[in-house]
């Protein structure tokens, strides 16, 4: 028997569906990764054409370069469209879903504290972005030969723990959201919406060059720094990390006070 | 500290935005008593209920759970509760065995070994997934977990709604079972039917306050019989107006239709006097009387608050 019912309760609950979307995003990530080979030049030289602010805010004035390739297409468009929608459905859905649809009932009747059912489904939420995480990552290292992206390796994790913390980041937003309203809506919505709002932020600051616009976005912590070509930036990943330890705290502190199942 | 009662409640008040969901209930359940919670759907029972969980917290008044604050006592208080909820929901597609593994994995094991002798005993399947069950398979799924455990405690919301007859029979026996080994039971219900074969005591609720408290026998006594009169020509209604423990007597002609509480002899002393052809007697529900103590209720309501409409 586990020693934590509710965490594994979780997993239990989503290994098929991890094991649908840990597929999905190693094909793709695979899929994007193997053209590189191939249409790396013509990339290049149609990015050539384009004003420099819009190839700035795409990421594409470094995309003749592995590393640049990946930030752009991989860390930049791929993990947020894929990882963040299913990140934040996941969030939205661990107590505020569940509370919604009355699965949760039993387990709130039972002798464990809120506090412990919070922080369980909390770490559970984690233990599945980060297996995601772990895959796309595992995929563009066992790429590197194949498609030819010549990675500094020892530069993966500088990547992949702020994307994961970016991910978790925004999954930990719509989970607390959800355990202090109970309306899984509210969740979804508030964490999704904030997600675009940073996205096209970073956006908009990359292509005019407005650093103070883009000090707001966590995008921007994700990939101004370059990890993979620079290695890690611990004050990035720092201020990527807040996110989760900034809104995980307050979820509980509503959590643990108001009427559940209403 | 058997001296305190399993639960009391005083004065409880719960909104939910603008509506009143308790408006002062008051609930006192002994030590070792089966208890019937009764009231129509909406009259505050699965809201009183979820209070004595700590699932709500109230807006005003007081609940004690075996002695103990809900609020205060968290965990260690639910440890000692049985409860099955008004529907049970179940994630995914969970087998039933495995979903009741996960509730005695959060008791820490507790009630684990029951799973399967209970499962037996009210034939369920415990491979089937508990959403693609019938609503009174997911209700045995909800029985057995409340009830695996063996608590001090079993807080039961409508625990034979929508079960055939055969299945209302073993829940009824599982709950007399629990009572005598010494739990105490609170079950609810809209109808008293459901708990008038178990119970030793209800309580009567209806918007949010209980409205009357009394033993099952006292509450069949006063709920006293139905009488039906035929004569074999019509009869002059005033007498039968006047007979003192009759009450809403209903005359047709040569049929005369009353109900009865207590002695019979005043009655049958007019009846005398003409020519019977027929008489019938039967003991009310306890159903009517239920019905009667509304309409009483709301007689009395009515006069009280006049503008009582307006509080919801």
């Amino acid at each position: 028997m586990s020693p934590l019912p509710s965490f594994a309760r979780v997993l239990r609950d989503h290994r098929r569906g991890l094991a649908t979307w840990a597929l999905a995003v190693g094909a793709i990530t695979a899929f994007y990764l193997a053209f590189y080979p191939m249409m790396g030049q013509e990339m290049v030289d149609a990015v050539q054409g384009m004003p420099e602010g819009l190839m700035r805010g795409l990421g594409y004035d470094r995309i003749g370069t592995g590393a640049g390739y990946v930030d752009a297409l991989i860390v930049g468009l791929l993990a947020p469209l894929l990882l963040l929608v299913h990140a934040i459905a996941l969030g939205g859905r661990l107590i505020a879903g569940q509370e919604e649809d009355g699965s949760l009932e039993l387990d709130f009747a039972a002798p464990v504290s809120r506090r412990r059912l919070y922080l369980e489904r909390a770490a559970a939420a984690w233990t599945l972005v980060l297996a995601l995480v772990a895959v796309l990552a595992t995929v563009v290292v066992a790429m590197n030969g194949p498609a030819e992206l010549a990675l500094e390796l020892g530069h993966v994790p500088a990547v992949a723990l702020p994307l994961a913390l970016l991910v978790g980041g925004f999954a930990s937003v719509a989970f607390a959201i959800g355990a202090a309203t109970g309306r899984r809506g509210a969740a979804v919505g508030v964490a999704a919406g904030l997600a675009v709002f940073a996205y096209v932020v970073r956006g908009v600051a990359d292509a005019t060059g407005n650093d103070l616009l883009g000090a707001f976005s966590p995008f921007v912590w994700l990939l101004g720094p370059e990890p993979l070509q620079n290695g890690w930036d611990w004050g990035a990943t720092a201020k990527l990390a807040l996110i989760t330890v900034v809104a995980l705290p307050l979820g509980l502190l509503r959590f643990e006070r108001r009427d559940l199942g209403v | 500290m058997t001296h305190h009662p399993a639960i009391r409640t005083v004065g409880l008040i719960k909104d939910y935005g603008r509506h009143r969901a308790l408006n002062g209930l008051d609930l006192e359940v002994r030590r070792g008593e089966t208890f019937g919670f009764l009231g129509p759907n909406g009259a505050g029972k699965s809201t009183t209920i979820r209070v004595l969980l700590d699932l709500l917290r109230p807006d005003g008044g007081t609940a004690e759970v075996l002695g103990l604050a809900p609020r205060d006592a968290g965990p260690s208080l639910r440890a000692r509760i049985g409860y099955l909820p008004g529907e049970l929901h179940v994630a995914g597609r969970t087998p039933a065995g495995d979903a009741l593994r996960h509730f005695a994995a959060l008791r820490g094991g507790r009630g684990r070994d029951r799973i399967a002798p209970l499962a037996e005993r009210l034939s369920l399947d415990l491979r089937r997934p508990v959403r693609a069950l019938s609503k009174g398979n997911k209700q045995k799924v909800g029985v057995i977990q409340a009830f695996m455990h063996a608590p001090e405690l079993l807080i039961l919301d409508e625990p034979t709604s929508g079960l055939d007859p055969l299945l209302q029979q073993e829940v009824l026996s599982l709950i007399r079972e629990a009572a005598a080994e010494g739990a105490t039971v609170l079950m609810s219900s809209h109808v008293l039917r459901e708990v008038e074969e178990v119970a030793d005591r209800v309580a009567i609720v209806r918007d949010g306050r209980t409205i009357d408290v009394d033993e099952v026998a006292a509450l069949r006594a006063r709920a006293g019989q139905r009488v039906r009169l035929r004569f074999a020509e019509p009869v002059d209604p005033e007498p039968f107006r006047a007979v003192a423990n009759a009450e809403r007597v209903e005359i047709d002609g040569a049929t005369v239709r009353c109900v009865l509480h207590g002695e019979p002899h005043e009655l049958l002393r007019l009846a005398a006097r003409h020519h019977a052809v027929a008489w019938e007697a039967r003991d009310r529900d306890l159903e009517e009387l239920f019905l009667d103590v509304y309409r009483l209720n709301d007689r009395t309501a009515a006069r009280a608050e006049p503008g009582n409409g307006a509080a919801r």
